[in-house]
């Protein structure tokens, strides 16, 4: 068996059950959690999403995980969210062939990019970002394990860019009532 | 109780520490060339149907030599929405019944993702193990990769090429791998997303992508078709899919991969189908392709300056009517220096024809 696919679908069925917590059901939260993340395994949502966002990256796995414990408030806020779409949409860009340079290709042999990392790492601890330091070991570590062949690939997808944009938007649309009521 | 935070840090750098480990960091390589043929051979040219069925299409036919001298073909068939790829082998009696080896299905189970179509397969024989490439597109493209070890019998269930980081946006094959020194592979594919160029992929000896690069200066190309000049050298011909009659474009490399640069394009259009390229026993490169008056023709071309300049050679196929089709050539150099040429024929079946290098040079069998 494929170990990447089988972690592809069955980490797009816990995000599909961590998306419909969204919902406001009070009580009934964890049970609808359980019951979107089985419908989406037996009527194909999961393979459905595996196939048009791709795997996703543990980062978007462990946000989906700390949404559906309910014990903290989701880490991706407005600034990790921007940050995270002003350097997802160039490199996405990039790496599907705007311009010469593909960045995409230096997850490959990441040695650069761990580099990067470390500071990185060193700079959340300092900050006191523990949650985000703490999905960005556990990046490092699914790396490590060598399921993934390319480091974004852990870091981050498609689908958490798309959830970083709606963070994003929806605070900006917060901001622009406000600015009318005012 | 709150998690001590001096060992979060601790967790951190040794996750760092062993991705370090894990990371790849290969050494240069280079490719490994065909072994030269012993003599050569008198003119000859053989020609028949490999496989052929009214009621279906039939496209994108691959060859390769298995270990004891036979030749092996998959290539797409079937309905529209629901092509399979098929397997056959060519032993002394002519074509065997077909296999199919893969399908929507098949891929479906194996990548645990919902398939669109199949598309184009590659087939490569190295030593015992059987590889086959092949498409699938869902939202974009995706090159899936299974393996058979009995001579085509059994596949492995097929694993998707990540080569992309946007839901496998770009990842187009066509052409057949070329081996490189360290064991691996080389293979070159085309990406449609955004920017259309050609990609090269280093595949390690167990098929992980270690390296990609983009054929710099091939940017509104597609169908990128690669043949090894030496150890160090290679080029790739991709056909302009940004003009009509499109141009063939040149790209080479002269440390195995690692670096590509578009040389002066020759004169050569085509109708932007795909085009197949093969290094013959004397050095000289061989491209099949249709000629920019359309697919009604399939016509050999041969290069003695390492691609810069061609000449046309030989036809090997053409009709006036309207059902006249012949595309998707592929070509295979046998060890014993025969030349095998598959191709797309009008879209009901697939042509597999043989011929020796004086027939190319105008020699008659």
């Amino acid at each position: 068996m494929n170990i990447l696919a089988a972690y592809g679908l069955l980490a797009h069925a816990v995000i599909f059950g961590a998306l419909a917590t969204l919902i406001p059901l009070g009580e009934l939260r964890a049970r609808v959690a359980l019951s979107a993340s089985t419908l989406a395994l037996l009527v194909g949502i999961a393979p459905g999403m595996h196939a048009y966002f791709g795997t996703p990256s543990l980062t978007l796995l462990a946000l989906a995980v700390i949404q559906l414990a309910d014990k903290t408030p989701s880490p991706l806020t407005y600034r990790p969210a921007l940050g995270l779409l002003a350097f997802a949409l160039p490199f996405y860009a990039t790496a599907l062939g705007l311009g010469t340079f593909d960045p995409y290709a230096l997850g490959y042999q990441p040695a650069l990019l761990l580099g990067v990392l470390l500071p990185l790492g060193l700079a959340l601890w300092w900050k006191r970002q523990d949650a985000w330091l703490a999905i960005l070991a556990i990046d490092l570590a699914g790396y490590a394990s060598g399921v993934f062949g390319n480091l974004w690939d852990v870091l981050f997808d498609p689908l958490l860019v798309m959830l970083a944009l709606i963070v994003v938007g929806r605070q900006q649309v917060v901001r622009l009532i406000a600015s009318r009521t005012r | 109780m709150p998690f001590p935070r001096p060992l979060l840090l601790v967790l951190f750098v040794a996750a760092l520490g062993a991705a370090f480990w894990r990371a790849p960091a290969p050494a240069p390589t280079g490719f490994t060339p065909p072994a030269k043929a012993l003599a050569a051979l008198p003119a000859s040219f053989v020609g028949e149907m490999l496989w052929r069925d009214t009621s279906a299409v039939a496209t994108a036919p691959s060859l390769s030599e298995l270990p004891d001298g036979r030749i092996a073909a998959v290539w797409l068939a079937g309905t529209d929405d629901a092509m399979t790829v098929r397997l056959n082998v060519r032993d002394r009696d002519g074509w065997r019944q077909p296999l199919q080896i893969a399908s929507r299905e098949s891929t479906a189970g194996g990548t645990f993702a919902r398939i669109g179509q199949l598309a184009s397969p590659v087939i490569y024989a190295e030593g015992s193990w059987l590889h086959l490439w092949y498409g699938s597109s869902a939202l974009g493209d995706s090159i899936n990769h299974s393996v058979s070890t009995d001579g085509g019998k059994t596949w492995t269930q097929p694993a998707r090429l990540t080569t992309s980081p946007f839901a496998n946006f770009g990842g187009q094959l066509r052409s057949p791998p070329l081996p490189l020194a360290d064991g691996g592979l080389g293979l070159s594919i085309g990406h449609d997303f955004i920017g259309r160029h050609g990609e090269w992929l280093r595949l390690s000896a167990t098929g992980r992508i270690i390296d990609k690069r983009r054929l710099s200066g091939t940017g509104g190309s597609a169908h990128p078709t690669s043949a090894v000049l030496d150890e160090q050298r290679a080029v790739t011909v991709l056909t302009a899919a940004d003009a009509m009659p499109a141009p063939i474009r040149i790209a080479t490399t002269a440390d195995a991969g690692a670096h590509w640069q578009a040389t002066e394009a020759p004169a050569i259009t085509t109708p932007a189908t795909p085009l197949a390229v093969l290094r013959l026993g004397s050095g000289r490169l061989l491209l099949a392709g249709n000629p920019a008056t359309g697919r009604q023709s399939l016509l050999l071309w041969l290069s003695a300056d390492e691609g810069k300049t061609w000449r046309e050679a030989r036809t090997v196929d053409t009709a006036a009517d309207g059902g006249a089709d012949y595309t998707h050539p592929a070509l295979l150099l046998g060890r014993d220096g025969r030349i095998h040429l598959a191709y797309a024929w009008r879209q009901q079946g697939i042509k597999y024809v043989a011929f020796s290098e004086a027939w190319l040079d105008g020699g008659q069998p």
